[in-house]
């Protein structure tokens, strides 16, 4: 599965289970998505899942805007 | 993990407690009846060092290492029995202070941070709003900039020390499309035109520690008042509630020291059918609970030291310390009111004050229920 898919996955299960299916780049942050609690719980994800260590200043809406730009993030940290 | 203290940092809780213990302690039952703030204490703790521990020398502060500044507040603790004023000094050096510190512009520390280690002047936090408390994406207060300005227009609850409060650090929403990452942190004067302080909030306990609303109406404050970058209010925010959930908790665990030293001189001398009171178990039994928390609460509080002085992340421990300390505090006064029987519950006795005190610690910097949020968040639930 890649990243992209498997980030969707988790965040419509834990975070919007009653609508399923998000699109790449629909805003998490407008919509009310991903919350200061919420972040919580997807640093803990994206860093036990990919192996990856997001730091405070990872943590911006360029990173976590949308399952597309945090399917980018993971690939520069892994990569990085 | 090294829970080790030095010579050094042992003689300064010392110190802190002999000067706690001679001059903050006075008239406390009246200024607490009057939910009079001891403005003369505050100075006097600022000219012992205590509001600039952890800040670098050149403005004002002493450079102390994380563990050194807890041990010194857990003296604090210990000797000043006036948990109002503790936490009232607390609020600004973990929430004004230290992002001013960590995120402000080399003139916002030297402009700011001088004054307020010195006590020359006083620092509010303003985050919670009448609509919003730990949820910061429904934080309603806009901050627009024009042109050589920015404009707050909100209002702002449960503001410690804005009462007297020279300085504000308050946080606005800049891009409400951005949810909890539009969040930006704003240091904001107390004669900026459009801000105004209501009247001073009455409380269950901490009454030495004042405490108002904030309405920001067209308030304006110059481009320099933004703390941090656009968008960074709630990384300030989190930074903010991580050291003052590890720093404020110090101050617990001397209280808890100082009340479970008093609770076993109690019932050694109190006796009843003969014996001692403390040579029954069930008396025995809270005396030995209370030191077991003591001891569990200093093990998590320290843990949190450590890791922040070898700049590890701490969002977890400091969320347990607080959840645990801050319980415990409460479970503690209930317990030396119990073991006092009817002198417990009397105000002379100092137990009544202590434990109204304490239920404010399972509010502030993030209920219980928050804090244990937290920690199932980081176990990925």
């Amino acid at each position: 599965m890649d990243v992209v898919q498997e980030i969707h996955d988790y965040i419509a299960a834990e975070f919007t289970p009653e609508r399923g299916s998000l699109a790449p780049d629909e805003n998490l942050l407008a919509q009310g998505i991903i919350d200061s609690m919420g972040i919580l719980k997807l640093v803990t994800f994206l860093e036990e899942r990919f192996g990856i260590e997001a730091i405070d200043d990872d943590l911006v809406p360029e990173n976590f805007a949308s399952i597309e730009t945090l399917a980018a993030f993971v690939e520069r940290k892994r990569n990085g | 993990m090294d829970l080790s203290f030095t010579a050094e940092q042992l003689a300064l809780r010392s110190e802190i407690v002999k000067f706690a213990r001679q001059e903050l302690n006075a008239e406390l039952a009246e200024h607490d009846r009057a939910q009079r703030f001891p403005r003369e204490n505050w100075l006097k703790c600022a000219q012992f060092g205590i509001q600039g521990l952890p800040f670098p020398r050149e403005v004002g502060g002493s450079a102390a290492d994380i563990v050194t500044t807890m041990l010194a507040m857990e003296g604090l603790g210990y000797g000043c029995r006036d948990s109002g004023l503790i936490f009232a000094i607390n609020a600004q050096m973990w929430a004004v202070q230290t992002p001013i510190w960590l995120f402000g512009t080399e003139e916002q520390r030297h402009r700011y941070l001088p004054k307020l280690c010195s006590g020359e002047w006083i620092g509010a936090h303003g985050m919670t709003e009448p609509g919003s408390g730990s949820d910061s994406s429904a934080l309603a207060t806009t901050a627009v900039r024009r042109s050589d300005r920015w404009i707050l227009n909100g209002s702002k609850t449960f503001v410690t020390n804005a009462p007297v409060a020279d300085l504000f650090v308050v946080f606005a929403t800049t891009d409400p499309k951005l949810g909890f990452m539009g969040v930006t942190g704003f240091l904001v004067e107390r004669d900026a035109p459009g801000l105004q302080v209501g009247k001073p909030i009455e409380k269950m306990g901490l009454k030495t520690s004042p405490m108002a609303e904030l309405v920001l109406e067209d308030c304006e404050i110059p481009l320099e008042g933004l703390l941090g970058r656009e968008g960074a209010g709630a990384k300030i925010f989190a930074s903010s509630m991580e050291w003052e959930r590890g720093c404020l908790l110090a101050s617990y665990l001397g209280a808890m020291e100082r009340q479970l030293e008093t609770c076993v001189e109690y019932a050694r001398s109190r006796k009843q059918f003969n014996r001692p009171i403390g040579k029954f178990q069930s008396v025995a039994n809270k005396l030995v609970d209370m030191k077991v928390r003591m001891e569990t609460s200093r093990l998590i509080l320290y843990k949190v030291g450590w890791l922040k002085s070898e700049r590890q992340e701490a969002v977890m421990d400091a969320a347990i310390a607080k959840l645990y300390l801050s319980e415990c505090w409460v479970q503690s006064c209930l317990d030396a009111i119990q073991i006092h029987g009817g002198y417990g519950f009397m105000t002379e006795y100092e137990l009544e004050r202590d434990l109204r005190d304490s239920v404010a610690g399972r509010i502030y910097s993030g209920t219980s229920e928050i804090q244990r949020n937290i920690i199932a968040a980081r176990l990925g639930l």
